[in-house]
């Protein structure tokens, strides 16, 4: 029995060195983005996160058709897990593995960012240039997927501006108008409150969206840099600017601004309690346009809604028309398996995709094309897409893209508690401060 | 079945005994009581899937407006179009049904050979081997998906049905071996004795006593893993890429909207498509699971 | 023993399921017990930190405590309501004549939905705004003053999303002891009932202690699925709010998925693994003495 036991831990051991040691550098080069030599049609997969059904899928199936008629034998492969956090275990798998596909989707995290230290995917700026599409892309959609030292590694296909959405009758109902300065909010949800309504709809269960209010104050405080010297260590929840947040954070769930019960509440229930005419307000971006902005949404509030972007506070460090304008997940092409077909595809696919995707009513992260408004949109579509031509040059970045994954989870759970009022600001800034002290150099060493 | 019935009821409610005359006036009371207390646990149990049914029924407006626990103002058979629509549910289906019949096979077979070699043979050591099955009963599945992705991907097992079906049996097995155990051990001695004595080796006496004897704890071996393994997420979610060998819970994330916003309406009908086939199974079968059970039950 | 069995026999019998279990269970839980010594991203190189790990677990990780905690919460809640609630509604069911097998498979429908659906259905029933069905209820029978949003409140949550997972398979562990229950001989209760023994000594001296072997197995089965409890917690609230509802494996599973921490991932993993053996053998040692 012991034998067995030796026998098989020497096994394990084995195996995991093994798949490690592959796991080390690679011999493609990440800069050589335009390889040479013959198009030899195969098949590539792409392992993405997005709608099964969504435009994005369901043009670049459409593009990759078109591309097998002149390539025979051609074809893509499009595994999607539109489930986030799924997804993300099953990239984490297949690159521990070393078995990533020809394309994959991430967002610049600092696990995308060692993958592309170790050299595994190829450099985006100059692969963009290459193709001669660089220019023609958002500079802030860009933006959005570099890494902190400027690199681009990720391409975007989506564009999106996140807007406070509201409803004017129950505004007027309790007197309150539009805020001018995000330090106003507080007080108008205790007005709100009083009138019976609930002020603003959040979907607490998914996380990210209570996340987002933890990085408005910051970025108007103190604008983008701040969460980047926070991941590392280098600026404090302690200082002027995150006790700012915090505090913030804490009049938000004093003022009892977020519906009861909010953190188990799920993305439908919130946006439910919207447009059913319950809540006066809700940040959403304008991958909900089709929902809010068109005859779909519900006939009793149609007429009420409209939106206003990130207010800004005195002494603003951003302007208001710098807000979050995420580019969504990006997509990473993996330097091993990166050949002339691989290149030549995502030459042909990359050139065609804006025009394709700007006609299903969407912003496309490319200024070249018009987004096309869709028969059944409300006045409020257009105004939302005109927002896109009008942006400043800084840009709120999401938290949970930038910190690192553990900081992230701790994060998430603190905040509920901060809000709740389980634990009190001076708790949360201690927790927090201590959980980026130790989990930061692990991953920004 | 009536005669067998009663004799585990309280004496209260057997009229002829000379028990029950001793406690007339109690009777009504009790019984009453355990009879409305037997119905509120039924409705408890029912309701889910009766408020599940009503759901995958109701119109996007009404679901997203109305209360969640009234009834539909309308109902609409809609949801089931775009359930079948957005996802390959036939194909999901078939997909679970292989993996669940592969896992059950290599769960029920092993799981009835390694009882016997445990039980019915017998060896020198044999609590060794029984502990080291144990431990499989109590560890939790997650802790294996990580050096398993590592060594499928080293044998290229990822993404094919085996790599779904070897964990799934792997870790069911040791609850199979522990049921086969317990009603083997209940055949008796003699029964084996006899057919030895007649020359029947190990191999006659597996095909010809303990086989036919099994048939009902088959079945319920069978039906409680089936459970598990039809709704099994995580190792399909680990090891499972293409869309071709997508199970049914892999398959439900297809109503996964951009940002995590879900068709629930078309994710509770394609639920509802999704079980019909094990609640089918479940309720022709029951009997044989419930007889199972019992037999086990009485002999343990 | 059977008499003509040879060596080659029961290795016939024996080999095949050994090695897939050796090669689906075993195998990955000594390649965990050898990660645990390392800190590993699965990109990184590996590298050997010896039993870091584990002074990191025992010593350093709040969210570690808490989490054992809770899971044990949540198994006693677990096991409370299967065992307690399977027992109850058998003995109930054994006083009906008629409609039991009807029952019998109603009662075991909630085992067969998926936890998606089972976890959606549970965070509506909890809700309070819009009002759920749990809170409705409270206030209809007048007990408004306990309304509350149950998965958001950090006293009440981990009891929240320990019931749907208890009440789930509360059908299969009836079946089994009712079908144990029944099989009490009942010349037994009779010459009890006749001796003049209450309900309670009936079910105490005789019932009980007909049943012990079933219910072992019953509590090793609820007590196995208790400790691996995962989907429901992971789904309803993520382990939030806060910790409150943080179980091991839910926090091992974010350790590995989420953090990337393979190595450490691993060793709460070891930790899960010794923690299930030494509740296995507790509940075997504390119900075998007490019947002996």
């Amino acid at each position: 029995m012991k034998k067995l036991f030796r026998a098989a831990a020497v096994a394990a051991a084995t195996a995991l060195a093994l798949t490690a040691c592959g796991g080390g550098g690679s011999s493609a080069d990440p800069a050589n983005v335009a390889p040479t030599g013959e198009i030899k049609p195969r098949e590539i997969s792409w392992l993405l996160s997005r709608p099964a059904d969504g435009a994005v899928i369901n043009i670049m199936k459409k593009l990759a058709d078109d591309y097998a008629k002149d390539h025979p034998g051609f074809e893509l492969n499009l595994i999607t897990t539109p489930d986030r956090p799924s997804y993300i275990q099953k990239l984490e798998t297949l690159a521990a593995a070393n078995k990533l596909p020809e394309l994959f989707d991430t967002d610049a995290t600092p696990f995308a960012q060692q993958l592309a230290g170790q050299g595994k995917m190829v450099d985006a700026e100059k692969l963009l240039k290459s193709l001669d599409l660089y220019d023609s892309y958002r500079p802030g959609a860009l933006d959005y997927q570099r890494f902190d030292d400027g690199s681009l590694f990720m391409i975007p296909f989506q564009f999106e501006l996140e807007f406070i959405w509201y409803n004017k009758a129950l505004l007027q109902k309790a007197g309150v108008s539009v805020p001018t300065s995000l330090d106003d909010i507080p007080a108008m949800c205790t007005a709100l409150r009083s009138a019976g309504i609930t002020p603003i709809a959040i979907d607490g269960q998914d996380q990210w969206p209570l996340e987002r209010y933890v990085a408005y104050q910051p970025f108007r405080e103190a604008g983008p840099d701040f969460v980047q010297q926070l991941k590392k260590g280098d600026a404090a929840f302690a200082d002027a600017a995150g006790q700012k947040t915090v505090n913030w954070m804490a009049d938000l769930g004093k003022a009892d601004c977020f519906q009861e019960g909010f953190s188990a509440q799920g993305y439908s229930d919130a946006q439910n309690l919207f447009t059913n005419g319950e809540a006066a307000m809700y940040n959403i971006g304008t991958w909900e346009l089709p929902s809010l902005a068109t005859d779909k949404l519900n006939p009793a509030v149609r007429d009420d809604i409209d939106f206003f972007t990130l207010p800004t506070t005195s002494g603003s460090a951003t302007a208001a028309n710098e807000f979050v304008s995420p580019s969504g997940i990006g997509m990473a092409v993996n330097t091993k398996t990166y050949d002339p077909l691989v290149s030549d595809f995502l030459k042909f696919a990359l050139q065609k995709y804006p025009a394709e995707y700007a006609a299903t009513g969407a912003l496309s992260p490319t200024t070249d094309v018009e987004t096309a408004v869709p028969a059944n949109a409300t006045p409020l579509y257009k105004k939302a897409l005109e927002q896109a031509n009008n942006l400043g040059a800084k840009q709120a970045m999401p938290w949970d893209t930038q910190l690192d994954p553990t900081t992230n989870g701790r994060l998430q759970q603190e905040l509920v508690l901060l809000v709740q009022g389980d634990i009190t600001p001076a708790q949360f800034t201690e927790t927090m401060d201590k959980a980026i002290g130790q989990n930061a150099p692990k991953f920004f060493k | 079945m009536i005669a067998q019935t009663s004799p585990a009821a309280p004496p209260t409610i057997r009229p002829p005994s000379p028990v029950a005359v001793r406690r007339r006036r109690k009777p009504s009371l009790s019984r009453t009581l355990s009879r409305v207390l037997i119905m509120l646990i039924v409705i408890v149990q029912v309701y889910p899937l009766a408020w599940l049914f009503l759901t995958s029924l109701r119109t996007e407006q009404d679901f997203a407006s109305g209360d969640p626990f009234a009834l539909p103002s309308s109902l609409t058979w809609e949801n089931y179009a775009r359930a079948f629509e957005t996802g390959d549910l036939g194909r999901n289906i078939l997909n679970s049904f292989i993996v669940t019949m592969g896992a059950n096979i290599l769960i029920v077979l092993f799981g009835m050979m390694a009882a016997y070699a445990l039980q019915v043979l017998g060896f020198r050591h044999s609590r060794i081997i029984r502990g080291l099955f144990m431990v499989g009963i109590i560890v939790p599945v997650q802790i294996a998906l990580v050096p398993l992705f590592i060594d499928y991907s080293a044998v290229n097992l990822l993404d094919t049905y085996q790599s779904m079906i070897i964990p799934l049996a792997g870790f069911s097995l040791p609850m199979s071996i522990y049921l086969f155990s317990s009603f083997f051990e209940y055949i008796p001695r003699e029964t084996y004795e006899a057919a030895s004595l007649d020359g029947a080796g190990p191999y006659r006496i597996f095909g010809l006593i303990t086989l036919p004897l099994s048939v009902n704890t088959v079945v319920t071996v069978v039906l409680v893993n089936s459970i598990f393994i039809w709704n099994d997420f995580i190792f399909a979610n680990t090891f499972v890429l293409s869309e071709d060998l997508k199970t049914i819970p892999l398959g439900l994330q297809n109503y996964i909207g951009a940002m995590g916003k879900v068709d629930w309406t078309a994710t509770f009908a394609a639920v509802c498509v999704t079980i019909t086939p094990l609640l089918l199974v479940f309720l022709v079968l029951n009997k044989a699971m419930i007889q199972g059970l019992e037999s086990g039950a009485n002999k343990g | 023993m059977l008499p003509n069995r040879s060596r080659t026999s029961v290795l016939v019998f024996l080999l095949p399921p050994l090695l897939l279990y050796c090669a689906a269970v075993l195998f990955p839980i000594l390649q965990s017990l050898f990660l645990s010594f390392f800190s590993w991203n699965g990109i990184s190189d590996m590298e050997f930190v010896g039993l870091d790990n584990y002074v990191r677990m025992f010593v350093a990780d709040d969210i570690f405590w808490r989490a054992f905690l809770n899971a044990l919460v949540y198994l006693a809640i677990c096991l409370v309501l299967q065992l307690g609630g399977a027992l109850v509604v058998a003995s109930l069911l054994t006083s009906l004549r008629r409609g039991r097998e009807l029952i019998k498979t109603l009662y075991l429908l909630p085992a067969v939905i998926s936890t998606v659906a089972i976890a959606f259905l549970f965070v509506r029933i909890y809700s309070i705004d819009p009002v759920g069905l749990l809170n409705q209820l409270l206030h209809w029978i007048g007990l408004g003053s306990l309304e509350r949003p149950w998965l958001s409140d950090v006293n009440t949550v981990l009891a929240a999303v320990s019931a749907p997972e208890g009440w789930r398979f509360t059908g299969l562990y009836m079946l089994i002891i009712y079908a144990a229950l029944i099989a009490v001989p009942k010349e037994l209760e009779e010459a009890a009932v006749l001796d003049g023994a209450s309900k309670w000594t009936l079910f105490t001296k005789i019932r009980f202690p007909y049943i012990r072997p079933v219910w072992i197995t019953t509590t090793i089965m609820a007590t196995t699925y208790g400790l691996r409890g995962f989907d429901i917690p992971y789904l309803m609230t993520n382990g939030g709010p806060g910790q409150s509802s943080e179980l091991l494996t839910t926090y091992m599973y974010k350790t590995a998925f989420t953090s990337t921490d393979f190595g450490y991932a691993s060793t709460i993993s070891v930790f899960i693994v010794i923690e299930c053996l030494v509740a296995v053998g507790l509940i075997l040692f504390l119900l075998k003495r007490k019947a002996d």
